[in-house]
């Protein structure tokens, strides 16, 4: 009687272990990165410290990235599932390559490209940069879009005098009078900013967007591989992704805090003013219009035409539609 | 009258030992009156004072945790290049045609900018220690082969002469003699490969990491942190310096003989 039950017993126990065990088995997603972590990389540590994704059972490991390419290699090659990239580099690369990753859900809805100047530089549109030297980053995907948003405005590339230097150095630049304005995400603003504060100047802001260069930039992209052999998992990432972008936006002191939780050397208090800065990119009358995570077909298009003709790409070399999956938009 | 001498000669004497080190604390001083008199910002050149700040602002662990993930890394690729270069020396030494065929392939794979490739390894090992360790390797292995072929083919003729008509084996040759006679070219190698090694750790940290002194500094720089990017800095040479050191150490306690002759 004893023995029987102890085996009861043991054998509840062992049941209990394997369904706990079963319960414990999440699926594991690897998330890319495009850059270090920073506010407009908050959603996912929000997601995962917000329990967004342990309630759709998935337990998600982040990559830092170098880059939007380096993110699509990264993507494309398996060593992640899913990540945010902009998908302006991601339809170059399949025109080109024909990567296997495609684009899943917006997240950026306006190009985050912008002009910044001193306040007392004397220069208040893009216009005024004739003649004017101007800073950029080597490999950021905004010197493809320059020409672009200069010919929009009536100038060329000859017009301004284009130097090249280091991302973290183009501020100091600005602010020690080394250069007139410099181009850089808006993502930065609040950092110049403060920075500019320390040296008691002020710096204005010239979205590209705002002079008509408006298309789609950084988006959720996945590799087709992931998206075909595991299609549940990817649904339940991108529908918590989406509720922690939600989170992320409507709640940027907490998202700081979350983000600071993960990555202890980032401040929580510039996630938060970086997040408020950026929540035009996000939040806009693009999404006013078509809704908060839906690609529309004509802007796609829009944005294909852009980076072809930036990029030198023949607008035939792409079936842009091809670039976007719609079928994992959560409803 | 003499009374002056021994306290100047004291003097003399502890200026002369503690030389390195005053050296050191005046070109601080320096730069500290620099930064401040010249109202240098800190995102041109952080003062040595705003940079201990920031040494602190970041918890001790953070560091234990970047220094670990870095030191790793960098021990790890430069055991490897032992590994490597090690057998491939003496085979490279007791074969002409080794050595013909394979010079040239290693000063190739020296000259290749490792940053170069540094992508196309991670993509094919992944973003994990083993892409890391090999950048590591790559970058430190050759000053350690060119100097130990150097060292074994310095052997004096005539040692590998008595062997030879004493019969010995070559593998007795090569570790009775050779290597031995090797030991000094060995060892000075290694100093070079070790402060490679965290240089080669950085590289790769830079590329694919998520901790690691590299990543903090690359970091730090992004959010334009400038002094918090300084003291990593500082904290990586301070561990090149003990790691450079430590090769010392070994070598005089395992083959003081090795030593060049104190004066």
């Amino acid at each position: 009687m004893k023995t029987a039950l102890k085996t009861t017993f043991r054998l509840s126990l062992l049941a209990g272990v394997i369904s706990s065990a079963s319960v414990m088995a999440a699926d594991k997603v690897t998330f890319q990165l495009d850059w270090l972590p920073g506010g407009d990389k908050a959603p996912v540590y929000v997601g995962i410290q917000q329990g967004f994704f342990a309630d759709e059972d998935l337990e998600v490991k982040i990559a830092s990235g170098r880059g939007s390419t380096d993110a699509l290699t990264k993507m494309a090659t398996g060593q992640s599932d899913i990540g945010t990239s902009d998908v302006g580099a991601l339809m170059a690369a399949r025109a080109q390559d024909n990567v296997p990753v495609v684009a899943v859900l917006p997240y950026f809805t306006q190009a985050p490209h912008a002009f910044f100047t001193l306040e007392n530089s004397g220069i208040k549109s893009i216009k005024d940069l004739k003649g004017k030297k101007v800073a950029t980053s080597p490999f950021t995907s905004s010197n493809a879009f320059l020409p672009l948003v200069l010919k929009q405005n009536g100038l060329t590339e000859d017009d301004i005098q284009l130097v090249k230097s280091d991302p973290g150095a183009l501020s100091p630049m600005m602010i020690t009078g080394n250069t007139d304005a410099i181009i850089a995400w808006v993502t930065n603003t609040a950092l110049f900013e403060s920075q500019a504060a320390g040296a008691g100047k002020e710096i204005i802001e010239m979205p590209w967007s705002n002079s008509g260069l408006s298309l789609y930039s950084s988006s959720l992209l996945a590799s087709e591989k992931f998206l075909e052999e595991r299609p549940n998992v990817a649904k339940r990432f991108i529908k918590a992704f989406a509720k922690s972008i939600e989170f992320s936006y409507k709640y940027p002191e907490k998202a700081g805090i979350d983000l600071h939780e993960m990555v202890p050397e980032v401040d929580a208090d510039i996630v938060a003013a970086q997040l408020k800065s950026i929540y035009n990119l996000v939040y806009n009358d693009v999404t006013e219009k078509d809704g908060m995570g839906k690609f529309d077909p004509e802007r796609i298009q829009q944005t294909w035409e852009y980076v072809a003709e930036a990029n030198g790409l023949s607008e035939t070399s792409l079936d842009p539609q091809t670039s976007v999956n719609t079928a994992f938009i959560p409803e | 009258m003499n009374q002056t001498l021994p306290l100047k000669s004291w003097l003399k004497y502890q200026v002369n030992r503690f030389a390195p080190a005053l050296f050191f604390i005046g070109l601080v001083i320096l730069w500290e009156i620099i930064c401040v008199v010249g109202k240098v910002p800190n995102y041109i050149l952080p003062s040595p004072s705003a940079i201990v700040t920031a040494f602190f602002n970041v918890e001790f662990s953070r560091w234990m945790t970047h220094l670990w993930a870095t030191l790793r890394v960098a021990l790890m690729g430069f055991a490897l290049s032992i590994a490597i270069a090690l057998p491939l020396s003496i085979g490279m030494m007791r074969s002409e045609l080794m050595n013909r065929i394979l010079y040239p392939a290693l000063i190739v794979i020296q000259s290749t900018p490792v940053v170069a490739v540094a992508p196309l390894i991670i993509v094919l090992l992944g973003t994990d220690d083993p892409s890391r360790v090999l950048i590591t390797c790559l970058i430190t292995f050759f000053p350690l082969v060119v100097s130990t072929t150097t060292g074994m083919l310095e052997t004096p003729p005539e040692m590998i002469e008595l062997s030879q008509s004493l019969r010995a084996p070559r593998y007795r040759e090569t570790w009775q003699i050779r290597i031995p006679y090797a030991i000094p070219h060995i060892f000075s190698g290694l100093r070079v490969s070790i402060t490679l090694a965290i240089i080669g750790a950085v590289v790769a940290e830079f590329v694919a990491a998520e901790e690691g002194l590299g990543y903090f500094i690359q970091f730090s720089t992004s959010f334009f942190k400038i002094p918090q990017a300084f003291a990593g800095l500082i904290f990586l040479s301070i561990i090149s310096l003990l790691l450079f050191k430590s090769v010392q150490w070994i070598q005089m306690w395992l083959f003081p003989w090795s030593l060049p002759k104190k004066k």
